[in-house]
Order: C-alpha cells, then structure tokens, then sequence
C-alpha cells in the first residue's frame, strides 16, 4: 500500500534515477529487484504480515533497500539509532519483538546473532505477493518515553501514504526533481524523501555525512548535483545561511526547502531567504504520532526579527483543536500514528474526546497557529524529543542514587540540554553516575550539568517540586 | 590563544567534566561540538583575534582539535 507509488514508478520508468550516494546509483528496476530479494529472504524465514523487523542501517541507498524489502515483505520496519548505546538498542529490539534484524556485515556484539539477516547475502529471487491492509503497521519510530523508557509510535501505511500524498501535492513533485536526503529512518522526516520522492518517480541524493560540518562544500554540493529540493531541521539550514558561501553559489535548481523538528530562529531565516530569493521555503510541524499536521509556506513579507513564524495552517486533511482550558493542540486526521507499540502490542492513544493531545501550547491569529513551547516535561535536545523521565528512570536504577530529578536549562546550541539533580548516597559520586549513562542512553540525553543536593523539594502533596528545584538550581 | 578557545569551548559550546584532561588533540568534534557551536565558535575567534575565517576554510579537519583550531586562526588574513 505505502509502496504503491513508487512500485507503479517502476513499471512507468524502470530505468530513470531512484537513488544516488556518492558515486554508487540504482535505478529504479534495480532498487525494486534489491529490495525484492531482502523481502523473499525475509518470507523464507517466515516472516508474517505486520511483524516487527528492525533495521541496523542509518541511512543511505542500503537503508532504503532494507526498508523497501521489509514493506515488500508486508511486515513492519523498526529503524534503529546506531549512536544509541547496545543497552537501549536491546531495549528497543526487545520492547518490539522483531522477528529479525537487517543490516550490513558482521552481527552487532549485543544481538542475538539468529536475528541477523545481511541484506548483502539475501540472493535475487521474487518474493510471493502479500496482501497489506490500509491500517496495517508500517514502521514503528522509537522516542524519548514519559514514562521512563523509549516509547514505540505504530505507524500505518495509510497514515505515512496520507502524509507522503498531501506532501507529493504540496510541492508538485515529479519525475524530474533531484531530492537531497539527510534525515536518518527513525526521524519521521525521512518518510518525505522514502514514499513522497520515490512515489512521485524522482531520485534521491544522500547527503555526504561529513558536509553537514563544511557549509561551503555543502552549498556548492547541492549546487552541482542541481538538487531542487530539500527536507532537513532548521540548525543545518542555519548554517547555511550564515557560513555556507551562498552569495558565491548558484542554486538554480533549488525549488524548495522544508525544514522541522525544532524552531528555526528568525534572524537565520531572514538570512536564508534573502540569500535563496527563488526557492519556497516552508515550515512543518508536527510530533512523530501526527507526523505533520500543521505547516506554514514561509511569507517573505512577514518575516519580522524578534518575532517567532508561526506553523500555520492544518496538513495533510488534519484537524486542529485547542483544548480551551490548557491551550493544548489536540489533533485527529488521517496522518495519526495507529498508537503506541509496547511489548508486542498497540495501545491507543488517544483521549476520551477521540483527539490526541500533543502536548504542545499553541494558539491561534489571524488564522495561523503558533507555538508557544510544551505542556509537559518533555525536552527538545538538537532536535531528539528527550522525556526527563527516561534519564530519570535510569539513574534512579542505579545504586547510590537515592533519589533525582532532570531539568531542562535552555542552550544556544543543542537548543535544551538535560541537567541531573541528584541526592547521592556516601560511597556514589558524580563520576559513577556519568559512567553508567553514557552506557545506557544516547549522546543528547546526556545530562550536560550535575547538581548534588542533600534532598530534593517536594510540594506537600509529595510530588517533586520543580518550580523550586529550578530556582536552586539557577542560583 | 588555545587557552581562550579552550576557555570558550567549555564553557559556552561543550560541557565537560574536567576540561583540563582535554588534550590539544583529542577530537572536539566527538565531544560534541556541532554545526552550531562551530558558528558560535566562529563568530568568537573572528572577534577575539581580529581575523576573518571564509566560509570555505569551515572544515571538520580544521575544528577537530584544539592544535586544529589554532593552525587554522593563526594562518587565517586580519581584519583590516
């Protein structure tokens, strides 16, 4: 079902571009026939509709054969974060229940090495047609849980095909266009270049990793590859803007930018759209359970320094609601995750009014929405969601912790960094605590500060009271 | 001059237990320093040090290390 588009694009042009990196391509015909033979090596191992299979690949032209495989296979695709340390990587195999693990070369030391399947092993042959329902799972995307472990968001292939469709629309894709592709699979920006692009018969060009820190070659890379269009986060746009040569570079080429994830500071903005005055630039917005349901064409003339750009307008057939007493932004459409995937199975998630609540503040003028921050805890660390309750639950697990507390403190850089509060016991010190995290979460959940207090506040209800730790800490 | 960026580097861009056990050579870019520290960074030396760094010299090798960094400011033209 989400791979209809692009299945059809290669049957009306087997042998036009799918995907570029850098100097490897495969057409069409190709990608189909590598993808073909990943999902009939997946069906021999007996792999069901809808079963979990996760994916050991970042991104590139072997992510997307992998995935494509997976899809083909009818069964649903678990991408992973290799920077993530082996002990949440399991966590996340475990939590899922895959039915295998696809990826390149030797099997990862904390896999179960029967798992395993190398998509560079998985011989040229034809998978038997499976049939794949609308609401069938299509990918599960791991984040940051609230409630102290990632946390699973089931996708259905109707939901990704509704965002990819509304996306393909927006920006008039078609076969001609040269996309730019940097997103890693488990951010949902990277179903925008898998079924929008590939669906609408355009190729795909990888990002070379190292031009994200060299904005010059950057620019002039999208220059010579005559990319025409772009979905990233707002700080790789940024530097563009400020250091990357644009002034000396032609972008002919370039239609269209979209960025997501994090606020892009308007003062950059301004920058970037003096500096690209004939490329539409646009915001989205959205959590990976909406995908994205608000967006804003950015307005040239209503750019103001000091003053935030709105999000917009509704996306991809999504309604928008603001819950009167919170201001919450609750949505429902057809872009909305199926739920959360826990331990092999789906939990809704959604209100008893049949909204889900993003947990986002936003408000409404003059027709467009803003966003005004979050409700919650949760915490934007350079551009990953990070639930405070994730570190805390691992830190509370460790001896000699005897109680703590996570606080988000604003930075210029990473946009928020975690910070820990803790109340240690005698024979624990910071530098034991340091240990065990960098083992057990990933590099941006990694608190930046440490605070060792003899006890933490508490409201007389017994709750943490984080009004005053945040005072304690700030003096 | 290492001892300024190293100054800045730590307490503005990268959070670090102990930044005195943090070599002239060992690799900034792992300990964090990303594509906005390295503006922010940027935007420090050309201030502090009067020179003027083209966006075409902004390469991973020329931010890997604190020895890297200085190389790079030390040949860099002065702001007229």
């Amino acid at each position: 079902m989400l791979l209809d588009g692009f299945v059809r694009q290669c049957r009306l042009q087997p042998d036009a571009l799918a995907l570029a990196e850098s100097d490897s391509q495969l057409t069409y015909a190709e990608l189909l026939s590598r993808a073909q033979a990943v999902a009939a090596a997946l069906l021999t191992r007996g792999i069901q509709t809808g079963q979990p299979v996760a994916i050991h690949i970042d991104r590139g032209m072997d992510a997307v054969v992998a995935v494509f495989g997976v899809l083909l296979a009818g069964a649903c695709y678990v991408p992973l974060d290799l920077k993530n340390p082996s002990a949440r990587l399991l966590f996340i195999v475990g939590d899922a229940q895959v039915k295998a693990v696809l990826g390149l070369g030797e099997v990862p030391i904390w896999l179960d090495a029967g798992l395993w399947l190398d998509i560079a092993d998985c011989a040229d042959a034809l998978p038997q047609p499976v049939e794949i329902l609308p609401a069938g799972l299509a990918a599960i995307l791991y984040t940051s849980g609230s409630t102290g472990q990632p946390r699973g968001v089931a996708l259905s292939h109707a939901a990704i095909a509704a965002f990819a469709g509304w996306a393909a629309d927006l920006l008039a894709l078609t076969p001609q266009d040269r996309i730019a592709s940097s997103a890693p699979l488990f951010f949902d920006l990277s179903t925008f270049d898998l079924y929008a692009v590939l669906g609408a018969g355009a190729s795909l060009h990888f990002l070379p990793a190292k031009l994200t820190l060299a904005p010059a070659r950057l620019s002039a890379w999208l220059g010579e590859q005559a990319i025409s269009g772009w979905y990233t986060v707002p700080s790789l746009l940024a530097f563009l803007a400020y250091k990357g040569n644009l002034a000396q570079t032609a972008l002919a080429s370039l239609r269209f930018l979209i960025f997501a994830g994090e606020v892009f500071p308007t003062p950059a903005l301004i920058d970037l759209a003096a500096a690209l005055p004939g490329t539409a630039l646009y915001n989205f917005f959205g959590p990976t359970e909406t995908n994205v349901c608000c967006y804003w064409p950015v307005r040239r003339e209503q750019l103001q320094a000091g003053q935030s750009i709105p999000i917009g307008q509704p996306a991809a057939g999504c309604e928008l609601h603001i819950d009167a007493d919170s201001g919450e932004l609750w949505v429902r459409g057809p872009t909305l995750a199926s739920g959360y995937w826990r331990n092999g199975s789906l939990e809704p998630f959604l209100n008893r009014q049949g909204w889900y609540a993003s947990g986002d503040r936003v408000s409404i003028e003059q027709g467009e929405y803003r966003f005004h921050g979050r409700l919650g805890r949760m915490l934007k660390c350079s551009g990953y969601r990070v639930e405070p309750a994730e570190i805390e639950a691992v830190a509370n697990a460790i001896d000699g912790v005897r109680d703590c507390a996570v606080l988000g403190v604003d930075d210029p850089t990473a946009g928020q960094r975690p910070v820990l509060v803790v109340v240690l016991a005698p024979e624990m010190d910071v530098a034991g605590i340091r240990k065990v995290l960098a083992r057990q979460l990933p590099p941006y959940m990694q608190p930046s500060r440490y605070l060792v207090l003899d006890a933490l506040p508490r409201l007389p209800n017994g709750k943490l009271d984080y009004q005053r730790l945040k005072e304690i800490f700030d003096t | 001059m290492k001892e300024q960026l190293k100054a800045f580097i730590f307490s503005e861009l990268i959070y670090h237990e102990d930044p005195s056990v943090f070599g002239d050579d060992d690799d900034l870019l792992e300990a964090g320093l990303d594509s906005m520290g390295i503006m922010r960074l940027i935007m420090f030396a050309e201030k502090e040090f009067g020179v003027i760094l083209p966006d075409t010299e902004i390469e991973p090798d020329n931010v890997q290390s604190l020895n890297a960094l200085e190389n790079w400011i030390k040949q860099a033209p002065q702001n007229a």
